[in-house]
């Protein structure tokens, strides 16, 4: 299916909070208690569309333990938006939210828009983050907030689609240079002039439907 | 630094934090489950090569196969110095299932370190270990192999046995502590041996075969991600030309299939035959390896076929042949790696 343009997202934040989750719920609308951990990195993809224009993103999920920090690192400079998650039953994850935040920051470009997401909200009576301390957090650091259920998918499609929109507006403002795809910006063949050669451009997008 | 030094049954308080529900949920549905021959349930990825009926002439073939096994690990330390060119072709042609703990529990050397220091396991379950690596060990019992009867229970044998063998590795080498690719592969080792022998094995792939993967900042994979690289365009050209067009860097894909040696994206018939010869030739097997399957599947073109190939055609058969079909040898490897080191050293003096 063609489209207007290609995000490329990037998932990251500690071990367990449910980034893969996140995504499978995203793409595939289906949660999976029980599955392999991520070593490395992962790839989802769906196509949404904000002001009748269908954009595709492309999203890298990745493997959070720290060893893999130097692999997450090379997926930053290619991503315009990123989404950055804790888990609200584990107070250590939204402690180190700093850290992965200074990672992001020092190795993205400086217009990646970034989506903090507080994830199991739906396990309310094991709750140790309150929802008012990640909004602090957001409004502290200039990030979107919300919490998110990847098992009833709550906030799930809303969370990958306000980041488009937010994305979406900068580009129209002229704050992101869709022409240096560095960026995490691809103008697709539905804008493109040269529709023929942008299609063939980059590696993961495959022409038919489904994940990349 | 918090330690903690409980051991043998910890797994009640790992769930205490965890999916302890689900698990609990998903134990009681497990027993009615049926398993194919190598422990996966049926209803998930069961792979067509399971429902073979041996004939009579294949039981023969195994017997056959089971007495040469038993006849060399009865005279291990003679094959392994003098005939050892007769252990890789026998490698190569699958190790019979009866004998493969066994069989790579020599292989790898660990019955020479376990021998060493027999009381070192259990002395290592008492030690204690930094909480937050606790921690992160405790969150992935339940994510490895949960499709394998032995680890799908969160209180059963499989997650507290692989709970103990990552426990005593990050007490042995707390320099390199617990690395999520780790628990794939010692998970492997548990489905076919005891915990003890099992993690023998974990410290024999860490020194002998995969030394640095797990540590510093991942650079050892990322320099075997370039070899890879830089033989792909020596003996495939066009599947290197393709990726290199499309931009798709090895650490892409290679990761995953390195750091837990492919446990995890092959037939599981195809895994057991790919360890059975990595374990006896290390290193330059999984590059062949992994030349065959870009060889064949990198005209798939999308990233997510390259990562999911189909597993249908991966049978055990087609991918040995594939292997032998290139002749890679340690020399060629050597000097690979010194240009890739040199390569990155490079790059590390213009960062600064």
């Amino acid at each position: 299916m063609s489209y207007a343009y290609l995000f490329k997202y990037i998932i990251i934040g500690d071990t367990g909070v449910g980034k893969s989750c996140l995504l499978l719920q995203f793409t595939d609308k289906r949660f999976q208690p029980i599955h392999d951990l991520t070593i490395g990195v992962e790839f989802g993809a769906r196509m949404i569309t904000i002001q009748n224009k269908q954009i595709k993103l492309q999203i890298w999920d990745t493997a959070g333990q720290e060893t893999f920090r130097s692999i997450t690192r090379s997926y930053y400079r290619g991503a315009a938006g990123a989404l950055l998650v804790y888990d609200i039953t584990r107070r250590e994850t939204f402690n180190h939210l700093t850290t992965w935040l200074e990672d992001a920051r020092q190795h993205s470009n400086s217009s990646m828009v970034i989506m903090l997401i507080g994830n199991k909200c739906d396990l309310e009576s094991r709750r140790e983050v309150r929802r008012e301390e990640g909004e602090a957090f957001a409004r502290e650091h200039g990030l979107i907030f919300m919490e998110t259920s990847a098992k009833t998918a709550a906030n799930v499609e809303e969370a990958f689609i306000n980041t488009a929109q937010e994305i979406y507006d900068k580009i129209q403002e002229g704050v992101f240079d869709i022409n240096n795809e560095a960026n995490g910006i691809k103008i697709g063949p539905q804008l493109s002039p040269s529709s023929q050669k942008s299609s063939s451009g980059n590696p993961a997008l495959g022409t038919g439907g489904g994940c990349c | 630094m918090e330690t903690s030094n409980d051991h043998y049954y910890p797994i009640s308080q790992c769930l205490s934090h965890s999916e302890s529900n689900v698990s609990n949920s998903f134990q009681l549905s497990n027993n009615n489950r049926s398993c194919n021959k190598y422990g996966f349930f049926l209803d998930n990825d069961c792979d067509d090569q399971d429902h073979d009926t041996p004939s009579v002439q294949d039981l023969k073939a195994i017997r056959i196969k089971e007495r040469k096994w038993l006849q060399m690990l009865n005279n291990w330390r003679y094959y392994i110095n003098f005939k050892w060119d007769k252990i890789r072709d026998r490698c190569r042609k699958g190790i019979p299932h009866s004998l493969r703990s066994q069989a790579w529990f020599h292989l790898c050397g660990a019955h020479l370190q376990r021998n060493r220091f027999p009381n070192l396991y259990g002395e290592l379950l008492k030690k204690g270990i930094p909480s937050d690596v606790r921690d992160d060990i405790c969150k992935d019992l339940h994510r490895q192999f949960p499709n394998h009867e032995m680890f799908a229970d969160p209180s059963g044998v499989g997650q507290t046995d692989l709970y103990n063998v990552l426990k005593a590795f990050a007490a042995y080498r707390p320099n390199i502590g617990y690395c999520q690719a780790q628990a794939p592969i010692a998970a492997v080792f548990l489905m076919h041996m005891p915990a003890e022998r099992a993690f023998w094995c974990l410290v024999a792939l860490s020194k002998y075969y995969i030394s640095g993967y797990f540590m510093h900042n991942l650079e050892d994979i990322r320099i075997h991600g370039q070899m890879l690289f830089a033989f792909l365009k020596k003996f495939t050209p066009s599947a290197y030309s393709l990726l290199n067009r499309q931009n798709i860097e090895p650490e892409i894909y290679m990761i995953e299939w390195f750091m837990c040696i492919y446990s995890r994206n092959l037939p599981w018939p195809s895994v057991l035959r790919v360890w059975d010869m990595f374990l006896c030739e290390g290193m330059p097997l999984t590059t062949l390896f992994t030349l065959f399957t870009r060889f064949y599947y990198i005209d798939s073109k999308t990233c997510q076929k390259l990562r999911n190939i189909s597993k249908s055609s991966l049978t055990e058969d087609s991918l040995i042949r594939g292997i032998k079909r290139f002749e890679l040898r340690d020399i060629d490897l050597l000097k690979e790696h010194g240009i890739q080191m040199k390569k990155l050293q490079k790059s590390k003096k213009q960062l600064k």
